[in-house]
């Protein structure tokens, strides 16, 4: 019997919101719901694999009539909802194709976020889990671990994750070029905004020192400060945090700048011209745009920041394409040794037949053999063996050589023919999976 | 056989500058990878082929300009290497290694002797200690200068927001800056040293500490410039883009006091090409 490699599941690209709320795959904390799959007659393995963006199973199953119904009808058990609410939603894959996009998915060529590297993660906690409840076997473990490999080469030899796409994250790495190592860095916000909170939230977690809060009502500027454990302060003391701040984010509603050019060029004179990075997302501006000429002041507004973020996104798209070919690579590399796996227990079965008839043909002369002494004897037992390893190796490294899926299965056919082989390799795919096995386990 | 070892380090060198132009126009982490260990190597070949010419020479091998611009060049390789382990700055290397191999063909331009020095004054322990230390200052000053390239790069970029490639392949500001930062103080003490043993030298040698021929009063004002320097920074607290156009500034008076001040202007320091030998009797 033959086994594939199937993808049952849904993304943002073919489910709305909605949907991708419902099926989420619960419980699997343990690995249950891998579990459940596995239980389904004709699934081998099973891994579940759920983020915010997408839930999928993957499965190795028997050649079976039925399975992906079967599949469709779990899913919807699991998740107690009708399976024809989300059916028409779901994408299925089969083999290489299901490698290709197991290969993409990992890589983050399928996010949302091109390159955002926390799927990675979530993939590796759905192969966790699998492997709690022994859910995987010798194809998905290496399915898994080449796919794991794939996204390391992505990562490292492509441009795909490099540049910041969203504004909050260009804004701290524009920080860390001005300022180095941004630990001992000081933060300080003008303005009790949302965006200036987020903002600030994304540097924090590079940050060890408490940002600052300033606003012209002490009141606001106390409710963001204590939301991000800083300090609070009106806007009367500007100029004198201003020599403290190494960051300053800019969100105030004021119609007039609140900070000009003469009065930084005398603030960088006391800073002893350390570095002061300004980042204006306030409208009106709050920042005199001419500060950025002064000596070690870098001044960027709203714009500038979104510029970045989607000139970076262009070229995370251009590198994805190179990406795109090392997935490729790798699922034809893949697709390789899964036919080597295929012919596996065929070979088995000719080394076997041709060991059977060796043994059975030196006990038939026994009598003629008795009087040998034990050298002898071994050193017919080594004849007979090379004699019959040779005859062998031939036609066993043609059938492992063979690229083409449905040459192939021909060649198979007709070697199994040629031995006399029949159902016997039915019986030997199990000790051929053990051989995979244990060749796995060597390498 | 004479410059095999010289020709080889070269060509490594040459090699490395290529990657890491590479480097520039691609950001591959494997061609600087593969830069860096051309560097590497050419830094051990390099190496092999003073210990050739000491053999030959029969002492330190630093008497001429051939061999004085070729152990600058092997210093400012090995400070990079050093720097780029610590800071992991590879694209360094994109002026490093070429300012290194221009050093090297600089020097091939001088002749360079076969033999021993003939002028007994060479054949002094002076040499080393006088060469060694002025070179290493030399290069601590060649690698500010490097530093200071990038940070007046990087520094335009983000002013202009030209954020893209090229700005991340940069190290920050912060990193290059403290290039200038920690390099200052340590050329400086370099160049002192270097200078004073210079001095005690000629006394032992001619009985007079100082003579102001061109190299000595050119070395001077590179003394002073760099003092100035330390002044600057540790006082009025400039750093960042003046104190890298400075470190540039810098490094050139200090190529014109090593290279051109003596083979332009003459006087005792010219220990090559035609006129071999210390002139001053």
């Amino acid at each position: 019997m033959k086994q594939e490699i199937v993808l049952v599941g849904l993304n943002h690209c073919t489910a709305p919101v909605a949907i991708r709320e419902l099926i989420t795959f619960p419980g699997n904390e343990n690995g249950d719901t891998t579990k459940k799959f596995l239980s389904t007659k004709g699934v081998v393995e099973a891994i579940v694999i759920s983020t915010c963006n997408r839930s999928e199973v993957l499965l190795v199953v028997d050649e079976e009539p039925h399975i992906t119904k079967q599949i469709i009808k779990l899913i919807s058990d699991v998740h107690g909802v009708p399976a024809e609410s989300f059916s028409n939603f779901l994408y299925l894959k089969r083999g290489q194709e299901a490698v290709h996009h197991v290969f993409r998915v990992a890589s983050s060529l399928d996010s949302m976020v091109l390159g955002e590297p926390q799927i990675l993660g979530q993939v590796k906690d759905g192969y966790r889990r699998a492997t709690y409840v022994s859910a995987t076997g010798p194809i998905l473990n290496r399915l898994m671990h080449k796919a794991f490999f794939t996204a390391k080469r992505v990562r490292n030899e492509t441009g795909v994750a490099l540049a910041a796409v969203s504004v909050a994250y260009v804004a701290v790495e524009l920080a860390k070029k001005i300022l180095g190592d941004l630990k001992s860095a000081c933060v300080l916000l003008l303005g009790a905004g949302e965006m200036a909170e987020l903002a600030a939230r994304h540097l924090a977690g590079h940050v060890t020192n408490p940002p600052i809060v300033l606003n012209r009502t002490l009141e606001n500027a106390c409710s963001l400060a204590n939301r991000l454990n800083g300090r609070a302060d009106t806007l009367d003391t500007l100029n004198h945090y201003l020599l403290e701040a190494d960051v300053v984010i800019t969100s105030t509603g004021s119609c007039e700048s609140l900070i000009q050019q003469d009065q930084v060029e005398k603030i960088m004179k006391k800073r002893r011209y350390r570095p002061l990075f300004l980042i204006d997302i306030a409208l009106p501006r709050d920042v005199e745009p001419t500060v950025n000429e002064l000596d070690g002041v870098y001044l960027y507004n709203i714009d500038d920041l979104q510029t970045i973020a989607a000139e970076n996104l262009t070229e995370r798209r251009q590198e994805a394409m190179s990406a795109e070919k090392i997935v490729e690579e790798e699922t034809a590399k893949f697709m390789e040794w899964t036919l080597s796996l295929s012919c596996t227990p065929t070979l088995v079965a000719i080394r076997n037949r041709l060991e059977e008839i060796r043994r059975s043909e030196l006990a038939r002369s026994n009598g003629k053999l008795s009087n040998l002494t034990p050298d002898q004897r071994e050193a017919v037992e080594i004849i007979t063996r090379s004699i019959v390893n040779k005859i062998a190796h031939y036609p066993m490294s043609f059938l492992k050589k063979t690229r083409s899926r449905s040459k192939q299965s021909l060649y198979l056919d007709v070697a199994q023919k040629l031995f006399a082989l029949g159902s016997e390799t039915e019986v030997s795919a199990k000790e051929g999976d053990d051989r995979e096995k244990k060749r796995r386990d060597e390498t | 056989m004479e410059l095999t070892f010289f020709q080889a380090a070269l060509i490594f060198y040459l090699a490395a500058t290529v990657g890491y132009v590479v480097l520039l126009f691609t950001s591959s982490l494997r061609t600087a990878s593969i830069s860096s260990t051309c560097c590497f190597i050419g830094l051990g070949v390099h190496a092999l082929s003073f210990i050739h010419r000491a053999v030959v020479y029969g002492f330190f091998p630093l008497g001429t300009y051939f061999d004085a611009l070729s152990f600058l060049a092997w210093l400012i390789v090995g400070l990079f290497i050093l720097l780029e382990r610590r800071l992991s700055v590879p694209v360094l290397g994109a002026v490093a290694a070429p300012l290194a191999a221009g050093m090297m063909l600089l020097g091939a331009t001088f002749s360079y002797q076969t033999r021993g020095p003939i002028v007994p004054i060479l054949h002094s322990w002076w040499l080393p200690l006088h060469v060694v230390f002025a070179l290493a200052g030399n290069a601590v000053f060649a690698l500010m200068a490097v530093g200071g390239i990038l940070y007046i790069f990087q520094e335009w970029l983000i002013k202009g927001k030209r954020i893209g490639r090229l700005h991340r392949l940069l190290p920050s500001l912060e990193t290059l800056d403290k290039m200038n930062r920690h390099g200052l103080p340590l050329g400086f003490c370099l160049m002192t040293i270097g200078i004073l043993s210079g001095a005690l030298w000629a006394n032992s040698a001619w009985g007079q500490y100082w003579s102001w021929d061109p190299k000595e009063t050119w070395s001077l004002i590179t003394w002073f410039t760099y003092a100035a320097m330390v002044h600057q920074r540790i006082v009025l607290g400039w750093r960042g883009k003046k104190a890298a156009v400075l470190a540039i500034i810098g490094f050139v008076l200090v190529m014109f006091t090593f290279v051109g001040a003596s083979t332009l202007l003459g006087g005792h320091h010219s220990i090559s090409g035609p006129s071999v030998g210390a002139s001053q009797t």
